[in-house]
């Protein structure tokens, strides 16, 4: 053992590079693989995380108040196939005066009356303030993205005490807007009784049914008044993460390919390049398990190292990625919940160590079944006779010959080359997808953007007080657009209303003004042009299963009115339909503008515009246009992702580089003394790894514009979304060059320090030494 | 072998007009390898057409000597004149003109390119300095005819015998017309049939005009090939003999 271990010191102290390179690769590829496996594991899971970390109920359940008493209820929820339940809490319903948009909340809630935040089931997050305990207190149901800095403030119910806001919780499941104490809920009429359970076995629908069904067989048959399930829910909250999910598979199983292959490469590549040394090993006395042993040690050892660090580095970086990638509002529910799971870490420490082993093995058990002699003359360069054809034609060719020998040498190492090739072709995939899925991000998220620079909102809260505009709305609409640097005013109003003989909420928004289209994208059908028409998004129509030329019928104030649905607009936002004013204000006379939206002319500062705006009416609330997140965080991450892919890559062809270079040190050392300069040795050199650069960009960049194809639309159809051809459209010619050009860069960046350190090489030092 | 007239023409050696000028002129050359000195003030002087044979004791640093006259190591000391060229002195690029345009090298093992056929091997000399492929390949074919190989040229080193790989190895070396053409043990790997006509081919080349130097142990091949022995012993010139001419 003593020896194996002297003798592995003793290779790895006369490769140090090799020994670095192995150290290196394994580091950048295993912390690709924390990153990339964190990244699946985090897109796919999500909710489960955080609604296992709540206790999550599996259904809800209200039950009428006057029907079923609680005893009853807790009776019942001892059932066989309840795991547990928490309950039963009285839940009232209502209406809030106008500032409950202020709160993030509808004009009508529901409060619930709970003693607590914990419990077997449902155990809210209270994350500001404190639970509500006396009467008159309130705790809002509220993400903790959110800023706190309402608390103290009073919400104003229409029947009803006032309630002081003493705590922010967020609740996964929705079960209630908001909470007060048990004692205080009687104040607010309760009319009905929540029950939060949880099942052994929560699989299906039709599982949590017939739960849902056992528990309330013995129960009078109209008690239940509603039920739901935590399937419908995750579907809901999940549609956002969804949207992601697709991109982050696609790189985090591109970046586990990657560094699979290359690590494989790699390690094999060192057993390979040190057959020589083993048959000069073996001709000592070295038994043949020794011999492996040698080699195995003398790669494990910086591989294990590689693959500890790599694992702390993919910790490392994955923090802070991990919460830019998490941050859209659309995902803003896991914001500071999604981290690397420890079986991640645990696959990376005991995987990658594992696949650099089985890579050593099989060469390691060539070399061990090779008797000293063969051994020693099948070590060093590639085995004789390997693409003699192509090397034939090659010599005649009219490229200078430095070129045409790089050209030829990929094909004497053929497996070598194959894996290179393959992580170059998924470095260029990545590229190639990365730039295609920026482009339509892009795209999708300025769309519309030049619409307007400023939102000037036509009311405004200031120490908890509504303060009016001075102007009424025709007159603040002229003073807008009056304004210096205005150029287009467009007033828009909301109308809430009800899908007719359904509960569910419906926006019918009206402009009017300069640009009645604002920013919307048309992805089907037409403008509306008469009265009685409108667009709705393509979430609205997917949600309700509609399509354009259908009928909307809504009701408000009980007043009804059908509507004909004209065009679909890209929007995710599946509770409005577009009108213009003359149909908005047929149906909902009263309705005033919620805000304008301004438009400034070229060079006008939107700051100053805000400024002067305010300064006008100090009743109105200018707000510039921001950054956009969403494609901001996916764009940012895509070049995070790509560029570490493209860095393992690069690290990858610069191994072969070196490997081979190793490998045929005798050969340059010749075409050294025959006159090679060390330009040419350079060319030869990048020549040879810009081949597979080339080929990598051929395979490549079809593969990466079908996985944009494949991906892009998935995403947008998880948020009901419907990209217009133009969006999809992002291949031309010369973004095509470009990341044709990937490849090429890869290869080139990753043989650059190899080539020109053969182009050092001491001829006679190399010639004497073979 | 084949006449000796017909070789010039083809072989492109010195002429007449400066046979007998120096080529080589070795002063003080001093070369240190960590703490172990190989040559330690070496001073020589090896005119056109001459045959130099180099021989000492293993280690005595004959090959070391050989590198430094073809600019593949630099002196730690001295210098080392080819043709009025200070090899010391040249950059990495000007080392490999220098080495394309004077020097052509035969080694013990050969030193072919395993995945290029003889021809390709021989013509790559002359395709690094950028002449076209189908023009390199004509001059290593008329290589090939003067060193009886023709038949090989298709051939790849591994199916090749010693002695064809060495005439292989010389055709290459003689591809660019080198002003001088350096032999390091060319018979060491060769049986004492091979080696001798590898000798034969050698004093050939001579007696038409190559300069030649050759480092060796073999005291019959300096005998038979050169015109004067160089002795090293531990870095340092020892003595230095005329030969007589081959019989």
């Amino acid at each position: 053992m003593r020896a194996v271990w002297r003798a592995a010191r003793a290779a790895v102290r006369r490769r140090r590079l090799q020994t670095l390179v192995i150290g290196l690769v394994t580091l950048v590829s295993t912390g690709a693989v924390v990153i990339a496996l964190g990244l699946v594991d985090a897109a796919s899971a999500p909710f489960d995380r955080a609604f296992a970390e709540q206790r999550g109920p599996h259904v809800v359940a209200s039950f009428a108040s006057d029907a079923v008493s609680d005893a009853e209820l807790t009776r019942a929820a001892r059932q066989p196939g309840v795991e547990s339940a928490a309950g039963p809490f009285r839940q009232a319903t209502a209406e809030l005066r106008a500032e409950s948009a202020d709160y993030g909340l509808g004009s009508t809630i529901t409060v619930v009356g709970r003693p607590g935040p914990g419990g077997p089931v449902g155990r809210v997050d209270l994350w500001a303030g404190r639970w509500a305990t006396r009467p008159g207190e309130v705790v809002v149901n509220r993400q903790s993205d959110w800023s706190a800095d309402d608390l103290g403030r009073r919400l104003r119910l229409r029947s009803g005490p006032d309630l002081t806001i003493v705590g922010f919780a967020f609740d996964l499941s929705g079960t209630a807007n908001a909470w007060v104490a048990p004692g205080q809920v009687t104040a607010l009429r309760p009319t009905a009784t929540q029950m939060l359970l949880r099942f052994e076995d929560a699989s299906s629908a039709d599982r949590l049914r017939e739960g849902l069904a056992a528990v309330t067989d013995r129960l009078p048959e109209n008690a239940l008044t509603g039920s739901q399930s935590y399937l419908t829910l995750k579907d809901q909250i999940g549609s956002s993460a969804r949207a992601y999910t697709p991109y982050l598979m696609a790189f985090g199983v591109l970046g586990i390919v990657v560094a699979v292959l290359i690590v494989a490469n790699m390690v094999s590549g060192a057993v390979i390049s040190g057959f020589r040394h083993i048959g000069v090993l073996k001709s000592l006395g070295f038994t043949p398990g020794q011999v492996l042993g040698v080699y195995l040690t003398m790669t494990g050892v910086p591989s294990l190292l590689g693959c500890a660090l790599g694992t702390v580095l993919g910790n490392v970086v994955a923090r802070p990625f991990f919460d830019a990638v998490f941050m859209g509002p659309a995902s803003g529910v896991f914001h500071g919940e999604v981290g690397i799971a420890g079986w991640v870490n645990a696959l990376a420490l005991l995987g990658m160590p594992l696949v650099c082993v089985l890579a050593a093995l099989a060469p390691g058990l060539r070399a061990h079944r090779l008797p000293a002699a063969r051994a020693i003359s099948a070590g060093g360069a590639p085995r004789a006779g390997r693409a003699l054809g192509v090397q034939r034609r090659l010599a005649g060719a009219r490229l200078p010959r430095s070129v045409s020998l790089g050209v030829g040498l990929p094909f004497a190492r053929p497996g070598r080359s194959a894996l290179t090739l393959a992580a170059v072709v998924l470095g260029v995939t990545t590229v190639t997808f990365a730039t295609g899925l920026a482009t339509t991000m892009t795209r999708f998220g300025d769309a519309g953007r030049d619409a307007y620079d400023v939102t000037v909102y036509a009311t405004k809260y200031q120490d908890g007080k509504k303060i009016l505009p001075r102007h009424d709305d025709r007159a603040l609409h002229a003073l807008l657009g009056s304004l210096p640097g205005a150029s287009e005013v467009t007033a828009r109003a909301d109308a809430e209303a009800r899908l007719a003989g359904t509960a569910q909420r419906v926006w019918l928004e009206g402009r009017r003004g300069d640009r009645p289209r604002l920013g919307d994208v048309l992805t089907d059908g037409r403008w509306a042009g008469r009265t009685g028409e409108v667009l709705a998004t393509s979430a609205f129509l997917s949600r309700h299963d509609m399509k354009v030329g259908d009928r909307v019928r809504l009701e408000k104030d009980g007043r009804r009115q059908a509507f004909t649905v004209v065009g679909a607009l890209m929007n995710n936002n599946a509770e409005t339909v577009v009108t213009d004013w003359a149909t908005l204000t047929r149906f909902a006379p009263r309705e005033e503008p919620i805000a304008y939206h301004v438009k400034l002319g070229d060079g006008a500062d939107p700051a100053a515009y805000a400024r002067a705006a305010r300064a006008a009416d100090p009743g109105v609330d200018p707000v510039p246009v921001g950054p956009n997140n969403v494609t901001r965080t996916i764009v940012g991450s895509a070049s995070v992702l790509t560029l570490m892919l493209a860095v393992v890559a690069a690290l990858g062809v610069f191994n072969t580089a070196v490997l081979n270079t190793h490998d045929r040190r005798r050969d340059l050392g010749v075409l050294k003394s025959i006159g090679m300069t060390p330009r040419q040795v350079t060319a030869m050199t990048v020549t040879s790894m810009a081949v597979l650069g080339a080929a990598g960009s051929v395979a490549g960049v079809p593969l990466g514009m079908a996985g944009h194809h494949w991906v892009v639309p998935r995403m947008a159809d998880a948020v009901d979304i419907t990209l217009p051809p133009s969006m999809m459209d992002v291949w031309r010619a010369p973004a095509l060059a470009g990341v044709a050009l990937a490849g090429l860069a890869i290869a080139v960046l990753g043989a650059l320090v190899p080539a020109r350190r053969a182009a050092r090489l001491t001829t006679a030092q190399v010639l004497r030494s073979e | 072998m084949p006449p000796l007239g017909a070789w010039p023409s083809v072989l492109g050696m010195v002429t007449e007009d400066i046979r007998g000028e120096a080529v080589v002129r070795l002063d003080g050359v001093r070369k240190e390898y960590g703490g172990t000195t190989a040559l330690d003030g070496v001073s020589l002087e090896i005119r056109a057409g001459e045959a130099v044979a180099v021989m000492g004791p293993s280690g005595c640093g004959k090959s070391t000597l050989l590198n430094m006259i073809a600019g593949l190591d630099r002196p730690t000391a001295g210098s080392v004149v080819v043709r009025g060229e200070n090899v010391g002195e040249l950059s990495e690029k000007g080392l490999a003109l220098y080495r394309r345009r004077h020097i052509g090298m035969v080694f013990q093992f050969f030193n072919l390119i395993d995945d290029l056929s003889a021809l390709d091997n021989v013509a790559l000399a002359a395709q690094l300095t950028g002449t076209p492929a189908g023009q390199a390949r004509r001059r290593a074919l008329e290589l090939f005819d003067e060193l009886e190989i023709a038949d090989r040229a298709r051939a790849y080193p591994s199916v090749l015998s010693g002695g064809e790989r060495q005439r292989v190895a010389v055709a290459r070396a003689l591809m660019n017309r080198p002003a001088l053409l350096l032999a390091d043990e060319p018979t060491g790997a060769l049986d004492s049939r091979t080696g001798e006509q590898v000798m034969d081919l050698l004093l050939d080349l001579n007696q038409i005009g190559q300069t030649l130097v050759l480092v060796t142990h073999d005291e019959r091949l300096a005998r038979r090939c050169a015109s004067r022995l160089v002795l090293l012993a531990d870095g340092r010139v020892t003595g230095e003999h005329r030969l007589e001419p081959a019989a």
